[in-house]
């Protein structure tokens, strides 16, 4: 009887609950106005939309005078390639939302700006040391091949899947090429530690893509001998460009 | 029955009311979550699935032959790009599991001779194969195989890009432009 009776009133107050659109508690004093949030669609067109304000953000802080400044001669023209590989993808990602009936976005993405550009910038600036800026270039192109991966996980489109995958193909070479002039030759394709047992670049980190946070170390050494760690993420839901 | 095991016999039983009470809500926003949603997998997705098995393993006949005759950190590096490709082919296998075909192990070329004179040739194949996969996302339905697929182009890409640089391409050229 204790059972029956304990779950009987148990669903009662569940349903009773969820029928009343009353608050049913009493309060004392103002209550806050509770604005309901706009329910938003992670649709193909805003990845598109996400994926030129990434590109955008990628060209910007690649061709960043914080990063040309300090360039060896060798770097810079491959890095300033880079950049414009960038801008040249904001066509491909244009033609494609225009045939979605969707609108381009030309900023940087501001969250993630924000987030984690900006304060690599600042860190090669106040550094000012030159193999930040492959390190940087490097961290960028692997985020950037992340996202589109990633993306391919949440494009309903199938061809339009394909589409991100040979944008972030793009990326993946550029990517391989940064990690060489880093840490060149055969050497450098697997992972491995240098005689201190830090991790050295390596050009092949793992035999499938990775979708962890792009992890790279810049600016000036600190006051306990250690540099500061930028994590960059892909874009999520609070990053989109909806 | 003593006091205290009596509430806890009381509140476990509103808890369980509770949760009785509340799954059929959940099940009904995670059903209509789910609806429209691209499918996880598809049958009809077997066939070039299974295309892009046998090239990965011809892919595997090819590095097993390439690396013949390779030292040191040359040996290394295609050792690495080998187990990649084993990887692969295992990561399709298990994905197709009993619709799996049994995939060809005949070799896409016999590069042999130091990696300088080889590594264009396996840029190469790299780039077909990372082409093929991606014409695959482009046609087939399911989401877990196109992510699958995406995770392995993307290195395959690495792997091009790295063998061009090797072969004595710029770096510029290697990245395709």
């Amino acid at each position: 009887m204790l059972r029956s009776s304990g779950a009987l009133a148990a669903t009662s107050a569940v349903l009773a609950a969820c029928s009343s659109t009353k608050p049913s508690i009493a309060r004392i004093g103002e209550s806050p106005t509770t604005v309901k949030l706009e329910d938003l669609a992670v649709t193909d067109i805003v990845l598109l939309r996400t994926a030129m304000s990434m590109e955008t953000m990628a060209a910007a802080m690649l061709s960043d005078t914080a990063v040309t400044a300090i360039a060896s001669k060798d770097s810079a023209s491959v890095i300033a390639a880079f950049s414009t590989d960038h801008t040249s993808h904001l066509e491909d990602l244009r033609v494609l939302i225009s045939a979605r009936n969707g609108e381009v976005y030309t900023e940087t993405n501001a969250k993630l700006m924000q987030a984690y550009g900006q304060t690599a910038l600042d860190l090669i600036a106040s550094g000012k040391l030159p193999a930040d800026v492959l390190a940087l270039t490097l961290a960028v192109e692997t985020l950037i091949a992340a996202t589109y991966q990633y993306f391919v996980s949440l494009t309903a489109e199938p061809a339009l899947r394909a589409d991100m995958v040979r944008l972030g193909g793009r990326s993946s070479r550029r990517a391989a090429v940064a990690a060489q002039l880093i840490n060149g030759g055969t050497g450098g394709f697997a992972p491995a530690n240098d005689k201190d047992g830090v991790a050295l670049v390596a050009t092949l980190p793992g035999a499938f893509g990775s979708l962890s946070a792009v992890q790279v170390q810049l600016g000036p050494v600190n006051e306990v001998g250690t540099r500061a760690t930028v994590l960059m993420d892909t874009p999520s839901l609070n990053s989109l460009i909806y | 029955m003593s006091m205290t095991t009596r509430r806890r016999l009381i509140a476990s039983l509103l808890a369980g009311g509770a949760v009785v009470a509340a799954a059929p809500l959940f099940a009904g926003h995670a059903s209509a979550a789910e609806a429209g949603a691209p499918p996880h997998r598809d049958a009809a997705d077997n066939e070039a699935l299974n295309a892009c098995l046998d090239r990965e393993s011809r892919m595997v006949a090819t590095y097993r032959k390439a690396i013949v005759g390779l030292t040191e950190n040359d040996l290394i590096a295609m050792t690495l790009i080998l187990d990649h490709h084993i990887a692969y082919a295992h990561a399709l296998k298990g994905y197709l599991a009993v619709e799996a075909i049994t995939p060809s192990s005949a070799p896409l070329a016999s590069p042999t001779g130091s990696l300088t004179s080889i590594a264009r040739q396996l840029a190469t194949l790299e780039d077909q194969t990372a082409t093929i996969h991606t014409n695959t996302i482009g046609t087939i339905k399911g989401l877990d195989a196109a992510t699958l697929l995406a995770s392995i182009v993307t290195v395959e890409a690495r792997h091009a890009a790295a063998l061009e640089l090797i072969a004595g391409a710029s770096p510029i050229a290697a990245v395709g432009n």
